[in-house]
């Protein structure tokens, strides 16, 4: 035995690149991340039909975040190099073995292998991926990564057979599971049985036959339904038939599918949790290979989900809308959940606009037309002040924001809560500083000469420190780097349509802007990009939070490329993450003025997918076929 | 204060962004029609204005030419946007026949003096017997709904029953401006409904399938639309 180990672990070796870890008791991570959960991460996979499930959705982002653990862990303390001796690693190895290749073992070991699998379901209902080593008869070798599984062994009585389960039961929250068979090979005389079980099933005998089994069987194509006495279902099967099996937790209907052809509902009131897919054999060299949906079904699968979606959405379009907010009917309710986001947001403009469009279309119903009257609100202040924020940063002004933020709300990015955000909008200044540089060295290699300005680059801080203006013309290296910045070119909002301050607060002070005539070539522009991450790391570098090092070393890591934008990180430089901070800013603001931070509109999604999702997981019925993301906020 | 209940904290952790409502907003102004609203929204936003603003206001003008009961030019507009729009859709080019032969009744019977005369319903007649004769027999549907119609030209306003005065309620043609919009975004391979409708029925739908399988939910708090109404209210306890 101990031979046959070292020459497969050899193999698995040159095969698969290394396995280096330090053993520890009973965990050997094969992918070099050292997880107590898991012995290894193989990619996550999504079956197609499943791409919009809300549950697969979740398992995906959990699989993410815990591989970016673990390999943060690694990072901070790097693994022992892998241990020479065999001996120490026998136990490592034998696990390794277990999962990775074929068993030749005598039916006691696998006894005792069997013993009672772990209880503890997880709690996360992952996708089935593989066949359980732990829940199978004997005789039973696992191959391809845990996807075939060959019998080896002799069955003694006719009825007895070697059976197997998949890792997990199918999750009720998916709405629809379906897996697929394929026959590579059926023995003389061989019988196949391809279902589902739970545990409690037997695995000496062919599922269906076992209470807590359900199978549809190759040699008579009968269905068994807990019990040995089955019904005429569907046509036989054999060697290279492709069988499908799928429960719709929604109906409790159970089907099959043969070759991608299907065969109609094989059992009804499937009950909806803890079955886990299982086959069946019971002749040697029957060998069976199953796909989970890593790999394209062979059955359209997809339509069937898309067919179901439809009809839960066909129920949902008979919903009564007039019981969520009465006495408003659906137009009204609509109608106030947009004016109440927009005010709630700030968009002063966009919800005047829509008061007046709205206003216009109840005039045109009714007979004696009146005149449109804004309505006043105290509120209109601060949306107007949260306007002119959000402006600045969608314009990429940072230091206007700043100001504009500090003057009207003193306090709210000094409160502990909102230190993630100044942080986030200092980081910002220094991203738009790269971004115009960016422009201006794409400018630089176009013959026309372009001139930017860069007045609103400076920082408030470091005025001093790095010399901003330079004068025009004075020329040193060449025509392309005569670059004069000009105003219109670069400023999507030039100052002078500022609004004047709606309120007392002195803008004098906080409006007290850079000389208007400074000028800069590229390569001050660096210098003062420099000197303000420079400033930064003096501000923020001392922070003890990995994220925030993390954040700032990605940050000045921008400079290195000649061409950030095309640079690894130049999802850095995007636009859109301007809109993103938006967001936060006027979130704390909202919250500072004791309001909530999110309107009624984004409690309504919230709530919908909440609802959806807890009763998904409860009975796995309709509403594990909708997701409000995709369906409801997407086109 | 009570406790945070799981199911509140599920719904924080379940927020979409605002570029998600952004959009679900967008997609409200220009298929329902709200140009004005739709341009500002794209500034304040930076989101890309509307495409084809002039089609917005195509729709927005057949809309108001319909509630205010012009129907005719209504047509009018349909046919020139694309004839296919009425030719393909029967239904809607009854409805709005069905409609022009309730405004012209409802000009008759407005008319000072009341007690219109036998003689004065004679357009209505006229129109009824051109236009909408021809097609009642096609569908019994149409039989029934015709039928209907010219009853309003017997029976005095105070005797009507409920289901005549649906049809003289001004409700009937804001129906059936939305019905036309629908037909005019299908017929240019545009989805036909805002998202935003099929959301808010789902969030009612979502209720009631979480508390048929008994979910263990909170008092779910209001959509607190109103100035009086509180966001922390429990308005909407069932």
């Amino acid at each position: 035995m101990a031979h046959t180990r070292q020459s497969s672990r050899a193999m698995d070796v040159d095969g698969a690149g290394s396995y280096g870890s330090a053993p520890r008791a009973g965990a050997w991570s094969r992918d070099r991340l050292d997880c107590p959960q898991h012995e290894d991460h193989p990619p996550f996979f999504t079956p197609s039909y499943l791409r919009q499930s809300r549950h697969v959705q979740r398992l995906h982002r959990a699989y993410d975040e815990h591989v970016a653990d673990l390999q943060e862990q690694a990072r901070m303390s790097p693994p022992e190099p892998p241990p020479l001796s065999t001996r120490s690693s026998y136990n490592s190895l034998h696990k390794m073995h277990a999962s990775h290749i074929h068993h030749h073992r005598p039916a006691v070991q696998d006894v005792i292998e069997r013993l009672p699998p772990p209880t503890e379901e997880d709690r996360s209902h992952p996708l089935p991926s593989r066949w359980s080593e732990e829940d199978r008869m004997s005789g039973l070798e696992i191959l391809a990564d845990g996807t075939e599984v060959r019998f080896g062994g002799v069955t003694k009585t006719s009825d007895e057979a070697a059976s197997i389960r998949a890792d997990h039961p199918m999750p009720k929250e998916c709405g629809l599971y379906y897996f697929e068979v394929t026959i590579l090979s059926r023995g003389k005389d061989g019988m196949i049985g391809i279902g589902f079980s739970s545990r409690k099933a037997n695995l000496n005998r062919l599922p269906g036959w076992e209470t807590d089994s359900w199978a549809y069987h190759g040699d008579d194509g009968y269905s068994f339904a807990c019990t040995a006495s089955g019904k005429a279902y569907g046509p036989r099967y054999s060697s290279q038939d492709t069988i499908g099996c799928g429960v719709n937790f929604r109906t409790g209907n159970a089907f099959f599918t043969k070759n991608g052809v299907y065969l109609g509902v094989a059992f009804t009131a499937v009950r909806s949790h803890g079955l886990y897919p299982s086959i069946g054999i019971k002749k040697p060299g029957e060998h069976l290979r199953i796909n989970f949906g890593r790999t394209p079904f062979v059955f359209d699968i997809d339509r069937m989900m898309e067919q179901e979606r439809k009809i839960v959405m066909t129920t949902i379009n008979k919903a009564d809308v007039s019981v969520l907010h009465p006495p408003d009917d659906e137009n009204a309710l609509i109608h106030k959940l947009i004016g109440q986001y927009l005010a709630h947001e700030g968009y002063v403009e966009t919800a005047k606009a829509f008061s007046r469009d709205v206003h216009d279309q109840q005039q045109s119903l009714s007979s004696q037309p009146e005149s449109f009257h804004l309505p006043d609100s105290d509120d209109d202040i601060h949306a107007i002040n949260r306007q002119k924020i959000r402006k600045s940063i969608l314009d990429g002004d940072i230091d206007r924001a700043l100001k504009y933020t500090s003057s009207y709300y003193p306090h709210v990015l000094e409160e502990e809560r909102n230190k993630d955000i100044y942080f986030k909008l200092r980081c910002r200044k220094f991203i738009e500083m790269m971004r115009r540089y960016t422009e201006l060295a794409t400018a630089t290699s176009s013959p026309v000469a372009m001139t930017k300005s860069v007045d609103s680059l400076r920082s408030n801080g470091h005025a001093d420190g790095a010399p901003l203006a330079t004068d025009v013309g004075d020329g040193d290296d060449g025509a392309d780097t005569q670059m004069e910045l000009d105003d219109q070119l670069h400023r999507e909002a030039p100052r002078g349509q500022e609004p004047p301050p709606t309120d007392d607060i002195d803008m004098d002070a906080s409006q007290e802007l850079p000389p208007k005539a400074s000028f800069m070539k590229q390569g001050d522009l660096l210098g003062a990009t420099l000197s303000y991450g420079q400033e930064l790391q003096h501000e923020f570098g001392s922070d003890p939070r990995q994220q925030i090092k993390k954040q700032l070393t990605e940050l000045f890591a921008i400079i290195a490329y000649p061409n950030p934008a095309d640079s690894p990180i130049g999802g850095l430089l995007d636009q859109s993450g301007r809109v993103q901070i938006a967001e936060e800013v006027n979130g704390a603001i909202l919250v500072s003025l004791g309001k909530p931070s999110s309107a009624a509109l984004e409690k309504l999604c919230a709530q919908t997918e909440a609802l959806l999702d807890e009763t998904a997981g409860k009975t796995g019925g309709a509403a594990a076929f909708i997701n409000v993301r995709t369906d409801f906020l997407q086109a | 204060m009570r406790g945070t209940h799981p199911f509140d904290r599920k719904v924080e952790e379940m927020k979409p962004s605002k570029s998600e409502i952004n959009w679900v907003i967008m997609d409200y102004l220009v298929s329902e029609g709200y140009p004005g609203a739709a341009e500002k929204f794209a500034q304040e936003t930076n989101l890309p204005s509307p495409v084809d603003n002039e089609s917005i206001r195509e729709r927005v003008q057949i809309r108001n030419a319909i509630n205010r009961g012009r129907i005719e030019e209504a047509i009018e507009m349909i046919n020139e946007i694309d004839y296919e729009i009425l030719d393909k859709n029967h239904h809607l080019h009854f409805h709005l026949l069905q409609l022009q032969l309730i405004e012209i009744i409802r000009t008759i019977l407005a008319k000072p003096g009341g007690n219109p005369v036998a003689n004065d319903f004679h357009p209505a007649i006229k129109f009824a017997t051109e236009q909408l004769a021809p097609r009642a027999p096609t569908d019994p549907k149409y039989l029934q709904a015709l039928e209907r119609t010219m009853a309003l030209m017997i029976f005095p306003a105070d005797k009507m029953t409920k289901e005549f005065k649906q049809l003289l309620d001004v409700k009937l043609r804001q129906q059936v401006a939305a019905d036309v919009n629908c037909a005019i975004l299908e017929s240019k391979g545009e989805r036909s409904e805002a998202r935003i409708r099929q959301l808010v029925k789902a969030r009612a739908w979502a209720e009631q399938e979480a508390r048929a399988a008994k979910v263990d939910l909170p008092v779910l708090t209001s959509l607190a639309l109103g100035p009086d109404e509180s966001m922390d209210g429990d308005a909407m306890v069932s």
